[in-house]
């Protein structure tokens, strides 16, 4: 019995010869906020597939909660709610026609349905057709949907996509209310990191099929963190020289840094500058951003820049 | 399975599946109505040994592609109820296994058909009591001829369930249901393994319970593969 609600390993999915999802252990603990975080056709959505048992893994294996996919997926499923990227709904029933269709299948209490609802703030609406909702209101029916069997766990496939900035925030709000008021494990996947930087706790970066990162969201930012540039009157030569004083920076476009330096390193390597009669302009600290460093993880190629 | 069917129902509320199962036998009652309403005299004249026997007959030279392309138009809008949004997703994620929910639509589109077949031998009925036939009526010759042959289309409610659930453009199901009930109409004279046939009752050893039964095993057997050939497949 491992600590991770999910756990994969060596989970690969071909499509033909591609391998859109590529050796990937994921590793989700409980009561986590995970983000899942890659850029378009990372293979995010195919994995969270794979987990909700909607596509077959062509290599790997799954466990959720301790229990291998293959063997129990009903029973694995049973402790899930899922929204996988668009909203699935039937736009000629109203909100709780579409939630007593899937509350028979689970077999919960009907009173269940007026919760949900009104966690997700639909209760007004409840007796209008879906089809009439806005998207942000269809995407709120989702969660409900995924609400309805009080899942353990609940993965939402890029729930923030194609709202508004208020529907985004709602979204936002929603979500990181769970864990604290229901105890629930959350995997939310996004192509933004600004979203998964403000909600998750730990987050996993997958491009290409492949993860390339998988810690805390702590970790990802020590890595954003800083390098000290300085700019001084004769670049070339004041490189030479701390470079033959024993302190490795680095020379880019006139300007010199340090990367990850301690306090005292900088202190020492501003001393030697002066000692040597250098004119020192200015000393900065240079953050690096998360998007920065996720461009830098992923690789520029897939984007437009 | 119980909480399935009751799923299915929930989900064809306001759909006009219902009003396609009541239209059906409907449509076919009150054409023979107008065609014994026009030529009265003569059609009585003709079946003046049987007029309930000659009734039925009318009955189901109508009845066969009305369930033919009924079968059609009914598994194709059960199916698009998921394909719509595409609500497989969410449906397939749920703690039931996929074999259920295919079986589930299955029988779904049987159950409606054969709601359908009740309602025709009940209009029937009216339609030959009111053309004053008398009260002698039938019943299991009756019975027989409304639900023999849509027993006997079995095959082609498994395909057609099977098609319209596999492919999001319905374009196809629906095609091959339309060519499959025009071809039908000639089918009468097939050699007697086409499964077009069936339906017609007619075979050589003159005995209708032969092409149900045929229609019936193949119709399962259909099934059986359709339903292996979901639970496999991968969800889009």
């Amino acid at each position: 019995m491992s600590e991770f609600i999910i756990e994969t390993k060596n989970l690969t999915k071909k499509f033909g010869a591609t391998r859109v999802v590529n050796h990937v252990d994921l590793k989700v603990k409980k009561g986590e906020i995970y983000g899942f975080l890659g850029p378009n056709g990372a293979g995010k959505t195919t994995t969270i597939r794979m987990l909700l048992g909607l596509a077959r893994p062509s290599k790997g294996s799954i466990h959720m909660f301790g229990k291998d996919i293959r063997k129990e997926k009903l029973a694995i499923l049973r402790k899930v709610g899922s929204l996988v990227e668009y909203p699935s709904y039937y736009g000629h029933l109203t909100a709780r026609e579409n939630l007593e269709a899937v509350r028979v299948l689970l077999d919960v209490p009907k009173s269940r349905i007026d919760e949900v609802l009104s966690i997700v703030r639909l209760t007004k609406d409840a007796k209008r057709p879906v089809k009439g909702f806005s998207l942000g209101m269809k995407q709120r029916l989702g969660i409900a949907t995924a609400l309805l069997g009080n899942p353990e766990l609940l993965i939402l496939d890029e729930p923030t996509n194609g709202l508004d900035p208020s529907g985004i925030l709602e979204m936002r709000e929603l979500i990181k209310s769970m864990p604290k008021e229901h105890g629930i494990t959350i995997v939310v996947s996004s192509h933004l990191l600004s979203e998964v930087d403000q909600m998750a706790t730990q987050v996993g970066i997958i491009t290409k099929g492949r993860i390339i990162f998988q810690d805390s969201i702590q970790k990802l930012r020590e890595q954003a963190s800083s390098s000290i540039k300085l700019t001084v009157n004769d670049v070339e030569a004041a490189w030479k020289t701390l470079l033959s004083n024993g302190y490795t920076t680095d020379l880019v476009q006139n300007n010199i840094y340090i990367d990850r330096g301690t306090d005292d390193q900088v202190a020492a390597i501003v001393k030697s500058l002066v000692e040597h009669d250098f004119s020192i302009y200015r000393v900065e600290e240079q953050k690096k951003s998360l998007e920065e460093i996720f461009l830098e993880l992923t690789g520029k190629e897939g984007g437009l820049l | 399975m119980t909480r399935i069917m009751l799923s299915e129902f929930i989900k064809i509320k306001r759909k006009l599946i219902l009003f396609l199962v009541v239209l059906g036998p409907l449509g076919v009652v009150g054409l023979q109505a107008v065609n014994f309403g026009l030529r009265y005299d003569w059609l009585t004249s003709q079946y003046k040994e049987d007029l309930w026997g000659g009734l039925i007959g009318e009955v189901t030279m109508l009845s066969v592609p009305t369930i033919l392309i009924g079968l059609t138009i009914l598994t194709s809008m059960i199916a698009n109820i998921e394909h719509q949004t595409n609500a497989w997703k969410q449906l397939l994620s749920l703690p039931v296994s996929k074999m259920k929910v295919f079986a589930g639509k299955a029988l779904l589109s049987f159950v409606l058909l054969f709601m359908a077949c009740l309602l025709l031998v009940v209009g029937t009925i009216i339609l030959g009591i009111s053309l004053k036939f008398g009260a002698n009526i039938p019943i299991l010759y009756l019975l027989k001829m409304c639900f023999f042959p849509f027993l006997a289309a079995m095959p082609f409610l498994a395909l057609q369930t099977w098609l319209a659930i596999s492919m999001k453009n319905q374009a196809i199901p629906l095609t091959t249901g339309i060519l499959g009930t025009i071809v039908s109409m000639y089918a009468t004279g097939f050699p007697d393994w086409m499964p077009l046939k069936w339906p017609w009752l007619v075979n050589e050893w003159e005995k209708p319970i032969y092409s149900v039964l045929l229609g019936i095993v193949t119709g399962l057997g259909i099934n059986l593969l359709s339903l292996i050939d979901f639970s496999r497949r991968d969800v889009k």
